[in-house]
């Protein structure tokens, strides 16, 4: 299958006093259509970065990021941000600035397509599908850590992306919400044929991806894949790595 | 940590054959790496020591005895364990001219580290999310974590040490050629 995301030899680096602080170095992955690619790394390794340069949020030094076969560098102005609205979701851990209802907050990617009273159908149908239907008309500030990822979550999909950028989904969460949102993305990436980059500070929160990557010293290192998986899987170590 | 204690705890769980009992054993506790042989060897040493009977089918159960040991072995407090590790030896005894390979040789033990995460992963892979209620789905998700948390923590250190490493070797690198510059 053909990735949805691919990022080839992608380099970033910035200024930090006299020094250079090397973030990402010749990074490359792929994330399929129906998969969760998780990459993991310590606070500071660049993991933002990363989920910024795959949207193009940011420009990378060097190397090249293609969404659905298109080299983001080429993109106008006008088509990246159609592309924002209407195919890149990010989930974020921030929520609303404004004291507005799940339900508003979570339509508001789709308010200019589709209008206010669509927007909303798709907004409830959006938290309904997360767990999230009946903290519709609740604020922010009320919700759990774990109801604010599946809040986030929501305003993530409502837009019906081909790819989601997840931002940490799990801070803050005890054992069995961590599970449980990290399930989610799973079911969404499969049922929904969603190609899901996710980003993560712990460990555990991988556990249900497809693929797994660590992101640390400029270097992001991919697990070793079995032999019935490989040529599915983002940049296999060679054998001399592993060794 | 013994395989016995291991063994007794899961025959306490429930009566079972030897050979079920290696597999739950390579399940629940996978990065203690134990081997087949060391559940029989700890079966024959639990029978002798008459915390174990044969039941029916060739199963193993606990005697009361066996439980009690167990329990008082559960509720102990526990050593930590030695920090020896090849790894820090060598870091401990290089010299800069063996950084470049010492990097390498980082860099490999880090997907060592990913390696073990991913068979962790497609252990619990099929394993759905436990309910809040469940206790024995959240004692699997806790020991699980308690793995990953120290394959984790191995990461972390071992990016750090390698960051620091490449920083020290570009560093010298660019002295040496100011040097001959």
């Amino acid at each position: 299958m053909a990735p949805l995301l691919s990022l080839h030899g992608v380099g970033k680096s910035y200024l930090r006093g006299s020094h250079r602080l090397r973030v990402l170095h010749d990074v490359s992955l792929e994330v399929c259509r129906g998969e969760v690619v998780a990459v993991w790394g310590r606070r500071g390794a660049g993991k933002t970065t990363l989920l910024k340069i795959a949207a193009r949020l940011e420009a990378p030094d060097y190397g090249s990021v293609r969404f659905d076969g298109t080299d983001l560098a080429t993109v106008r102005e006008s088509e990246h941000a159609r592309l924002m609205l209407q195919e890149i979701g990010w989930v974020r851990r921030s929520g609303p600035r404004s004291d507005l209802r799940m339900i508003d907050y979570v339509a508001l990617p789709c308010l200019a397509r589709h209008g206010r009273r669509r927007a909303g159908t798709l907004a409830a149908e959006a938290l309904e599908r997360v767990g999230m239907g009946a903290c519709a008309v609740q604020r922010w500030e009320s919700l759990s850590d774990g109801e604010r990822s599946l809040a986030a979550i929501a305003h993530g999909i409502v837009r019906a992306p081909k790819l989601l950028l997840v931002d940490d989904p799990t801070a803050n969460l005890d054992a069995i919400e961590r599970e449980r949102t990290t399930e989610l993305l799973r079911s969404l990436a499969e049922e929904q044929g969603i190609a899901i980059l996710m980003t993560v500070p712990d460990m555990p929160a991988v556990m249900r991806a497809h693929h797994i990557a660590s992101l640390g010293g400029g270097r992001l290192s991919t697990a070793p894949a079995p032999a019935s998986e490989r040529g599915n899987v983002i940049a296999l170590p060679s054998r001399e790595q592993f060794a | 940590m013994s395989a016995k204690i291991a063994v007794l705890g899961l025959v306490i769980e429930e009566p079972s054959p030897a050979h079920r009992l290696t597999a739950k054993l390579r399940q629940r506790l996978s990065s203690a790496e134990f081997v087949d042989s060391n559940v029989y060897a700890a079966l024959t040493r639990l029978e002798r020591e008459g915390l174990v009977r044969p039941h029916e089918e060739s199963t193993y159960e606990a005697t009361e005895e066996g439980v009690r040991h167990f329990e008082q072995w559960l509720l102990s407090s526990s050593a930590a364990p030695p920090l020896r590790d090849e790894l820090h030896m060598k870091i401990a005894l290089c010299q800069p001219r063996n950084v470049p390979r010492l990097i390498e040789l980082i860099h490999g033990q880090e997907l060592v580290c990913l390696g073990r995460v991913q068979e962790l992963k497609r252990s619990f892979e099929r394993v759905r999310a436990p309910e809040a209620h469940r206790w024995s789905g959240l004692v699997m998700v806790l020991v699980r974590d308690a793995e990953l948390a120290a394959w984790e923590s191995r990461l972390t250190w071992l990016q750090g040490v390698r960051e620091s490493l490449e920083h020290m070797s570009e560093e010298f690198q660019s002295a040496s050629a100011r040097r001959e510059g």
